[in-house]
């Protein structure tokens, strides 16, 4: 086992090591983290397990690498070949892995668009991928960071931007944008990885002023998270964001789809195969874009083909991902708008919480009751772990709002949040770990050797076991504004974190013995 | 060709100082609603040339916009900085340009990295946005006091005595009788359901009295605290840290019935208290 090991590393690392095939994600090695997700299910779990419940209080910095910039981190780093791959919005940093040195920078040129935040890049074969605040998509060379094309993807004086981490599936380099501030259709695309040329494209929503569209003259639904797939079934899992006009409703009447929804996708030809909208009618900015968690389990005592969301509207819902149908629907945090669930488990909006001209308080806040930070699902214990808020804010529309972008005003109230377990077979939550008031920005990874790594709402950095929420490890790094990753490199594991704008590993002090692994 | 705007009179000539001021006397008309009241005028009269303006705009757009809007009347988390008071006050960047290299970690807003001309340049387009704001007659993105007044005044008061249970910890004996004086419209609203939106410093602190190991107590005012550790101003004004599993604490928050009461608030209760309050003069 070892012996072969080492020879298909001599190969590679002579003839292939550089260029990665897209046949990788399908089943992504131990010592890479080669998409946003780690790989397509979006579990964000590691089946690594040399870091344990009993030897994390142990861990110590490997490394820490400095971006010496003021942009919050909020990206996935990306590990393939040995070189992790980070960005914020206009930067992209090659750095070798083993030594944190920087191998090389990119830095697109000024623009006009908003430097809100990066999700993170994507690769295939010898180019990595960078999406732009205008709205391109700039392909470079993985060896030295040299462009080798930079299109548009979207017109950017129209409004769009982009800060999306690119989903590769075989030849098709699958991205969102963003666009909230204008009346703009929903776009999703799907380029040639190798040319940029654009295979397809999905619409959510009709271009404004669309005669007899089903989205009832919603715009908006922007996919700005990147998705999930199912390579049995060949669909993507994408999350849509809110309709635009934001806060008023009564411009857009109907449910608006598909805004706010869970739609799948066939990622040869863009066509939907079917859609669940987890807020029908939003009219407080809850885009459903979190993660659809793709998990193959048992549910209610049959095998099932599952997809979790832990939605921003305070809703987990359950679907069985063939055909959309849903399966459970319950909430996770403070939720005050709904009359109930609806024959299809969909939420069914409170009219009298819709924004009013003197305004109406509002759980979850806009923030939400969770948002782009990833959840991670642990198959061992069967639970999704989120980090939530429960909050509170005040919505206000009038028509001198008007019926274009925002719309409408919103304003924060008060929230607190918690680290929660949740059992995906009952929606029940196994446990609940306080991370202070206000709003945590860190997103979760969970371990097969039962570690939930995260951070809380003030500057801390956590490991919970994963059964009981126990803190068993914390680091004061500031506050963590990224989803952690993890790999295994020369027979180590490795954690790594973004906390302000510096990414720390972290690992054992020194690798584990035989002795270690039978204890 | 260039260009220079100036910034301010326009306003400035629109309304009278009294507008801007606390309500009371000398202010507006007895009965007039408060939502009369404009957003705060620039203070001084300041002009810039339209290259950088625009310039400004570019800058402003790609870092500043999504928080507070293209047109910097708000946007998805940020304030509508055409109604600031600190923008009303700033002549050529001496407030907004600290602010800027600053931040305001505390309220979400980061510390900027950005060249002097670039700091200047989005000054002058925030200045230009909220000279072009004032001659739009603003409206957009905004609550205005009188949209708040929807409530029951007397309804308010029997739940602020009542079921609310308001009147556990606020009576009318001391400033509390004239609280709809001092504050109106949105900034009341804020204050009534969360002291501390408005203003961390100004609420009512929280309390922490610490028990150390060896059986000494500390009582402070809370400065910070998470799972870990528990963080107090002493009456000295030192500031004292303890690790949280080391020692016995309490903290006395005054505003705990506030963040529960929230879930508890229907809208008509939230919307008569506020009334209530507002009558409060």
């Amino acid at each position: 086992m070892m012996i072969r090991f080492v020879s298909l590393a001599l190969l590679c690392g002579a003839a292939c090591a550089q260029s990665v095939d897209p046949g990788l994600l399908l089943k992504p090695p131990s010592d890479s983290w080669p998409t946003y997700h780690g790989d397509y299910s979006g579990q964000r779990h590691t089946s690594l397990t040399q870091i344990t419940p009993a030897n994390v209080h142990q861990i110590t910095l490997a490394w820490a690498f400095q971006t010496n910039q003021t942009q919050q981190i909020k990206a996935s780093p990306i590990l393939v070949n040995g070189v992790i791959y980070l960005t914020t919005p206009d930067n992209i940093w090659a750095i070798d892995a083993r030594t944190a040195r920087q191998l090389w920078k990119y830095t697109y040129p000024m623009n006009e668009g908003f430097h809100i935040g990066h999700r993170g890049a994507a690769v295939y074969r010898d180019s990595v991928f960078l999406t732009t605040p205008d709205a391109h998509l700039v392909a470079l060379n993985a060896r030295d960071g040299a462009v080798k094309w930079n299109i548009a993807m979207v017109d950017s004086k129209r409004g769009y931007w982009s800060t999306n981490a690119p989903l590769l599936i075989r030849n098709h380099l699958i991205v969102g944008v963003s666009g909230d501030f204008d009346n703009l259709p929903g776009v999703l695309k799907s380029f040639d990885p190798t040319t940029g040329e654009v295979q397809w494209t999905f619409n959510s929503t009709p271009p404004a002023g669309t005669p007899g569209s089903i989205s009832g003259g919603a715009t908006g639904g922007q996919m700005w998270i990147t998705g999930t797939y199912d390579p049995e079934l060949n669909l993507l899992y994408v999350g849509t964001g809110n309709p635009t006009p934001v806060l008023n409703g009564d411009a857009r009447k109907g449910d608006n789809p598909w805004t706010c929804s869970i739609v799948a996708v066939n990622p040869d030809t863009g066509k939907l195969a079917w859609g669940f909208q987890p807020s029908p009618h939003d009219t407080h900015d809850w885009d459903a874009v979190e993660v659809p968690v793709l998990v193959d389990a048992s549910f209610q005592g049959a095998p099932r083909k599952l997809l979790l969301q832990t939605s921003r509207n305070g809703h987990f819902f359950v679907l069985d991902r063939t055909d959309g149908k849903n399966l459970l629907t319950t909430t996770f945090a403070a939720v005050n708008w709904t009359k109930g669930i609806d024959a299809q488990g969909r939420p069914i909006p409170n009219p009298d919480k819709e924004p009013r001209r003197d305004g109406r308080l509002v759980a979850p806040n806009e923030t939400g009751a969770t948002n782009y930070r990833s959840p991670s699902f642990d198959p061992t214990t069967g639970l999704l772990v989120v980090s939530a808020a429960d909050g509170y804010g005040l919505y206000f529309f009038k028509q001198d709002h008007g019926a274009y972008g925002w719309a409408g005003a919103d304003y924060d109230v008060w929230s607190r949040s918690a680290i929660r377990a949740i059992d995906y077979q009952t929606g029940k939550i196994r446990w609940s770990h306080e991370i202070g008031e206000g709003t945590g920005a860190a997103g979760v990874l969970t371990t097969a050797s039962g570690v939930t790594f995260t951070g809380d709402a003030a500057g801390n950095a956590l490991a919970l076991r994963t059964t009981d929420g126990t803190t068993l490890w914390h680091a004061t790094l500031g506050r963590m504004g990224n989803s952690p990753i993890a790999y295994e490199l020369d027979g180590r594991q490795y954690i790594l974190m973004a906390a302000g704008s510096s990414l720390y590993a972290w690992t054992l002090p020194s690798p584990p013995t035989a002795a270690d692994s039978r204890n | 060709m260039h260009r220079s705007q100036v910034i301010g009179l326009a306003a400035l000539i629109l309304a009278t100082p009294s507008a801007y001021g606390q309500a009371g006397p000398g202010g507006r008309a007895a009965g007039q609603s408060p939502a009369a009241k404009r957003p705060p005028a620039t203070k001084h009269a300041q002009s810039y040339s339209a290259a950088q303006i625009q310039a400004g705009e570019s800058r402003f757009v790609s870092q500043c916009g999504f928080c507070h809007g293209r047109d910097a009347q708000g946007g998805e988390s940020g304030p509508d900085l055409t109604r600031s008071p600190l923008v009303a006050e700033d002549m050529r960047g001496n407030k907004l340009g600290p602010l800027i290299l600053s931040g305001r970690p505390a309220a979400g807003m980061p510390a900027f990295s950005l060249s002097s001309t670039d700091v200047a340049a989005i000054v002058a387009f925030i200045h230009d946005a909220k000279s072009k704001a004032e001659s739009a007659g603003g409206g957009r993105r905004t609550v205005d006091a009188e949209d708040l007044l929807t409530g029951n005044a007397e309804a308010g008061k029997q739940y602020f005595n009542g079921a609310g249970g308001c009147a556990k910890c606020h009576s009318l004996d001391g400033s509390f009788a004239t609280v709809g004086a001092r504050f109106q419209g949105l900034a009341l609203l804020q204050r009534m359901l969360y002291p501390r939106i408005r203003d961390r410093r100004a609420a009512a602190p929280q309390v922490v009295k610490v028990t150390t190991a060896a059986g000494s107590t500390v009582t402070g005012t809370l400065a910070y605290r998470d799972e870990f550790t528990i963080s107090l101003v002493d009456a000295d004004g030192w500031t004292r840290t303890f690790p949280a599993a080391s020692i016995k604490f309490e903290v006395d928050d005054p505003l705990l019935a506030h963040s529960e009461q929230l879930g508890r608030y229907t809208d008509q209760d939230m919307h008569d208290v506020f009334a209530y309050l507002q009558s409060l003069k």
